[in-house]
């Protein structure tokens, strides 16, 4: 067994070392550097992929009900629309900024941005409906210049640039891996029909076989969108996603 | 029955000597509209006259104004502040600046000091009331009382309230005496982690008191004297300042002035991470504020006596023009920039050393300390043979 001591420095070292620990302090006393940015006047320019506020688009919404499964603290809860479809509401007051939410979204409708300071006055205020996730919430900026943490070789710098950072990340939408539903044993099917009521884009049908009087449910690889509505609702667990 | 008149004539007779303060109130304030009448109209008062003759009178100016009280108040305002500044320059966080941005913040250390004054002393069950109240305010006494022997000034012009010839040994005897203090507040406040804490200072009691007292040892030996007059005009210039004549004696000094200060590396009695203030934990409100204070005060009055024992008190280059007008304001000024000079060094030391464990910080006690005191004093020796 190899033990680890102390390590053993004579009166030369140790004098060394203190005196070059409180030169170090003297010289930042003079000339500091620092690593602390003076938000709100100033704003660090945060990388693209950082975990902020999410916006909504339903254009792009198809309903798959993905992010309300996928959160892990049970924020995002569906809501139906006058249109009768179902859309995503997001609690602030849960949400743990994991984006999985985003990373899950097949149309790309959820997409992050860096707006990291939203305030709010109630519990309730943070239930953010459908609507509000449309446009980036009103903030106020008061900064001028944005900065950068500069890593060379031995130290880390600040680097201020005058202007102001676009706080809305412009990413192109997640194409996402294609997708389609398809049944894996059809034996099994009991036709019950859920897949049809639930499918949004109406890929799933059902076609009655009048001989051998029995239903058949087909699915239209072309319609599908591979949302993944059916795969979950099958009371047979007869469905799987494949790669397109 | 006390002799009234012969007090008068005493305190006119001793009366600091700053030649620009009579040409400033009499061609100046005077002369401002409103201000100029009121103090015009008070100057008329006797009373406030026999009022700043007593003021202006040496022993009392000394301890009330510059560097006693008055000097120490401000400093207890400026110091925290400076101390976070400073510390915030050296471990790069020069933070937002958010309250009085022009100022960089330094009204908070009001708003800090009106925020002890309007809390709430809560006095726990447990606590022994009668002396959990009264050992926070009874600390003022050894704390502030060394301050009588202090000379601030120079060779030829003492500012020093009492001059004894047992000054040097008065104010170890008083310093020897605020742990004492420290032990009575750890054990009324009855509470386990005021208990570990006041262990851990009377610890590092015997630990520092010892090295402390051996370097002051060294310098009575070397000047030849422990009366403060004395000492100070043994330090002729800056080549025979005490730092320069015995350089051990100053650094065995300054370690013990930490040690006794519970300044950061040494920081062992109040710990804040693990002790949560120690000894003091259970205070709140206005008696907190006193145990915040009491510690930048006892470094105060350390940091002033280093000042007069090692370098040279109140002694300086004269500034032409300068020099003359202040008269003896100078070297109290000179005095108080050098005491400040020591107490950020000490304050700031915070920004560069983690904190020792009580067994390190012991053996640096009772060790290097102790050896290097003892080689200071045996210096102090040769250098009188010498010399
Ligand atoms: S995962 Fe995307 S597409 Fe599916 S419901 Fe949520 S927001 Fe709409
Ligand atoms: S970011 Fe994470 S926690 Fe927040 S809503 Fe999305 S999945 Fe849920």
């Amino acid at each position: 067994m190899k033990k680890v001591g102390t390590p053993e420095y004579n009166l030369q070292d140790k004098l060394k070392y203190h005196l070059s620990a409180l030169s170090t302090a003297a010289k930042q006393v003079a000339l500091p550097l620092n690593i602390t940015t003076h938000y709100p006047r100033e704003r660090r320019r945060w990388p693209d992929c950082f975990r902020g506020y999410i916006l909504f688009d339903p254009e792009r919404c198809i309903s798959c009900f993905q992010c309300s499964f996928i959160c892990p603290a049970n924020a995002i809860w569906m809501k139906e629309a006058p249109s009768n479809r179902y859309y995503p509401t997001l609690d602030y007051g849960k949400c743990i900024f994991c984006h999985f939410c985003v990373d899950s979204c097949p149309g790309g409708a959820l997409k992050p941005t860096k707006i990291h300071d939203v305030a709010y006055r109630t519990m309730e205020e943070m239930l953010t409906l459908t609507e509000e996730m449309v446009e980036p919430p009103e903030i106020i900026r008061e900064d001028k210049v944005f900065v950068d943490y500069v890593i060379d070789t031995e130290d880390l710098s600040l680097k201020r640039t005058k202007g102001r950072d676009n706080l809305i990340v412009e990413i192109a939408p997640s194409q996402g891996v294609p997708m389609v539903s398809q049944c894996v044993d059809r034996a099994s099917c009991i036709a019950c029909k859920v897949c049809e009521k639930v499918c949004e884009s109406g890929a799933v049908s059902s076609i009655k076989d009048e001989e051998r009087l029995i239903v058949k449910m087909a699915i239209d690889a072309e319609k599908c969108t591979g949302c993944g509505l059916c795969v979950k609702e099958c009371s047979m667990q007869i469905l799987r996603l494949v790669r397109k | 029955m006390i002799d009234i008149s012969g007090l008068v004539n005493l305190m006119i007779a001793e009366q600091v000597n700053i030649p620009l303060l009579y040409p400033i109130i009499y061609n100046f304030v005077l002369k401002i509209p409103v201000i100029g009448n009121i103090v015009a109209f008070l100057l008329g008062i006797p009373i406030i006259r026999y009022l700043i003759a007593f003021i202006l009178w040496k022993p009392i100016f000394i301890l009330l104004i510059i560097p006693g009280f008055g000097t120490l108040g401000t400093m207890l305002l400026v110091l925290p502040w400076l101390e976070r500044k400073l510390v915030g320059r050296m471990q790069w966080r020069v933070g937002p600046r958010e309250i009085a941005p022009r100022t960089r913040g330094s009204i908070q250390l009001l708003a800090d000091s009106l925020r002890f004054l309007c809390q709430e002393v809560i006095i726990h069950k447990e606590a022994h009331k009668p002396y959990f109240l009264q050992f926070p305010f009874l600390y003022f006494l050894p704390v502030l009382l060394p301050l009588l022997f202090i000379n601030a000034g120079t060779i030829g012009r003492t500012l020093v309230p009492i001059e004894s010839e047992y000054a040097l040994q008065l104010m170890i005897a008083l310093i020897s005496l605020m742990p004492v203090f420290i032990l009575g507040v750890g054990w009324s406040s009855n509470n386990r982690f005021a208990f570990i804490g006041t262990v851990r200072e009377a610890f590092m009691y015997f630990a520092y008191e010892i090295p402390f007292i051996i370097a002051i040892l060294a310098m009575v030996i070397l000047y030849g004297t422990s009366n403060t007059v004395g000492v100070v005009s043994a330090q002729t210039s800056w080549w025979n300042w005490g730092i320069i004549l015995n350089p051990l004696a100053a650094l065995t000094f300054f370690v013990a002035a930490v040690m006794a200060t519970a300044r950061l590396p040494f920081e062992i009695p109040e710990a804040d991470q693990e002790l949560a203030f120690g000894p003091f934990i259970e205070y709140s409100g206005i008696a907190f504020g006193l145990a915040y204070v009491m510690a930048y005060e006892k470094m105060y009055v350390l940091s002033a006596i280093m000042t007069m024992l090692f370098l040279g008190a109140g002694s300086g280059p004269a500034i032409p023009y300068v020099t003359p007008l202040l008269g003896d304001l100078y070297y109290a000024i000179l005095f108080v920039i050098k005491t400040l000079i020591i107490l950020l060094v000490m304050v700031n030391l915070r920004g560069v050393y983690p904190r020792y464990r009580l067994d390190q910080g012991l053996r640096i006690g009772w060790g290097a300390m102790l050896t290097l005191g003892l080689i200071a004093v045996a210096w102090s020796i040769v250098l009188g043979v010498v010399l």
